[in-house]
């Protein structure tokens, strides 16, 4: 019972950290001061919500 | 049912791997910690899910993954050196069918580490490792603290920790070294975390978990634990801004708690005064000295469970009548084949000095980079202002670890190979950061350069 509950706690904040992972493209790739003066300049490569 | 559910999880796990891949790197470190094939009877079992784990974490880095200005840290090639060194007495071990045993599992352990700062390319990965590290053990932790409650108070080997098998993080000491090394990192979850923004729900979640952390030595009746709670008591005060009132807090606390403690507990903590008439104190030191010797004739170390050779003899002394008239009695005990209780002796008996030294070296290095990035991020502007608690928060867990390593054999312990791992991505992550900051578009430079030199 107990080992249950503690596994349900943890398990399922696990299970829900990385769905909010998924959610965030800031996992694989921070912008940059580069990306900055590119977007600046108007050539940025990926605009978000575009 | 639990297999399924597992199963289950799992299964979701390694899905959000092939939508975004470094959760394989979360992934392995989730089996790793937790071995859910160990809480499971049979379907897991047959699958080697950690295997399979690894091999798409290496995959999805050397494929997919941005390798753009990849930095390597001088600690990623001490470790790969420890590796092969390692490889080395494996092949020349006193033991070799033992010693095979072990490096089994500490070959992945460094490999490992030396493999995962290159994968922490943004703050979010590194707060994702660091996440899930800490879920992983509060599976445990948690079944841990509730039970000591529960029971009234576990007892030195008799917290059952969800599996029989005494290894792992799911030993007493080990876990109980590693709850309270942890406690510095769930408290910077409270302020720092995005994953989950620190709302109230966040923080009395994390201050759950950290009492539950506190528990676990109470639980497990493990005198290191208790020596880990003050270091990291004593730790925390560097950050803190009121320092009387947070020892004042602390001294009361800590004078409430005693009446609550089992007596199996107290009884244990006594010993620490009295250790030479413990067997367990008594035979460490006996081991150590043993070790030290075998050292000075074996200088380059026996190899992985070299421990298996010793013979030891030592005497317990006890005290016995009045104060006034005080008699000692001495027992003469032998022993043999006992373990290291020491990661320091471990190292210096399986891996000699060039192993401890490369050992100490690995660690200590971790503690004054941490110390230096503490140091210079202490007045950074608000977007970086995660930076230097972080740090703060990875050197104190690393130096609680480094006490407990003191008196437990965990010199390959994974978990903390993950936590150095972690604290050389923070390193080279920062590092990538400071050298994009001093980048500057050459369209802006360009006039500078084309004025004619006085």
């Amino acid at each position: 019972m107990i080992d249950n509950f503690a596994l349900a706690i943890s398990h399922g904040l696990m299970m829900l950290a990385v769905w909010l992972l998924l959610r965030r493209p800031d996992l694989d790739r921070e912008p940059g001061p580069k990306d900055r003066a590119s977007a600046k300049t108007g050539q940025a490569e990926d605009v978000p919500g575009a | 049912m639990r297999d399924l559910v597992f199963i289950a999880f799992l299964g979701a796990f390694f899905a959000g791997g092939f939508r975004k891949p470094f959760i394989f790197v979360l992934v392995y470190v989730y089996i790793d910690i937790v071995s859910p094939q160990r809480l499971t009877y049979y379907l897991l079992n047959s699958v080697p899910i950690s295997m399979i784990a690894v091999g798409l974490c290496v995959a999805a880095w050397a494929l997919v993954d941005d390798k753009r200005d990849t930095r390597v840290a001088p600690r990623q090639l001490l470790i790969l050196l420890l590796l092969l060194y390692c490889w080395l007495t494996t092949r020349t071990a006193d033991f070799p069918v033992e010693a095979l045993d072990k490096w089994g599992w500490v070959w992945k352990a460094l490999a490992f580490a030396a493999f995962l700062p290159l994968t922490l390319r943004t703050r979010l990965r590194i707060e994702s490792l660091l996440l899930i590290m800490i879920l992983s053990a509060s599976s445990i932790i948690i079944v841990g603290g509730i039970k000591t409650i529960a029971s009234g108070g576990g007892g030195y080997g008799s917290l059952n920790l969800m599996v029989d098998n005494n290894s792992g993080l799911y030993e007493g000491s080990t876990i109980s070294t590693v709850a309270i090394a942890i406690v510095p990192l769930i408290l910077w979850f409270t302020k720092h975390g995005t994953i989950f923004p620190p709302d109230w729900k966040v923080k009395g979640f994390c201050y759950a978990l950290v009492f539950s952390c506190l528990l676990i030595p109470v639980g497990t009746s493990t005198r290191t634990g208790l020596l880990c709670i003050g270091l990291v008591a004593v730790l925390m005060l560097r950050d803190i801004k009121r320092k009387v009132l947070y020892l004042c807090l602390l001294g009361m606390l800590g004078l409430i708690a005693i009446p609550f403690l089992p007596s199996a507990f107290t009884d244990r903590m006594s010993t620490i005064k009295t250790y030479k008439a413990d067997e367990s104190a008594s035979t460490r030191l006996a081991v150590w000295k043993w070790t030290w010797e075998y050292a000075k004739d074996h200088p380059f170390g026996g190899g992985f469970e070299m421990y298996r050779q010793n013979q030891i003899r030592y005497d317990t002394e006890k005290i016995g009548g009045t104060a006034g008239n005080a008699t000692v009695q001495t027992k003469l005990t032998i022993d043999k084949a006992r373990a290291f209780h020491s990661a320091y002796f471990e190292m210096l008996g399986e891996q000699g000095w060039p192993g401890l030294i490369l050992w100490i070296a690995i660690n200590l290095i971790g503690i004054v980079r941490m110390e230096v990035i503490r140091q210079r991020y202490r007045k950074a502007p608000p977007d970086q202002a995660w930076v230097s608690p972080l740090a703060g928060a990875l050197q104190a867990g690393h130096i609680v670890y480094l006490l407990g390593a003191a008196f437990i054999a965990i010199a390959f312990q994974p978990f903390i190979y993950m936590l150095i791992g972690a604290q050389i991505g923070l390193d080279t992550y920062l590092a990538r950061k400071r050298s994009e900051a001093s980048w500057r578009p050459m369209k802006n430079i360009r006039p500078a350069m084309l004025e004619p030199a006085a």
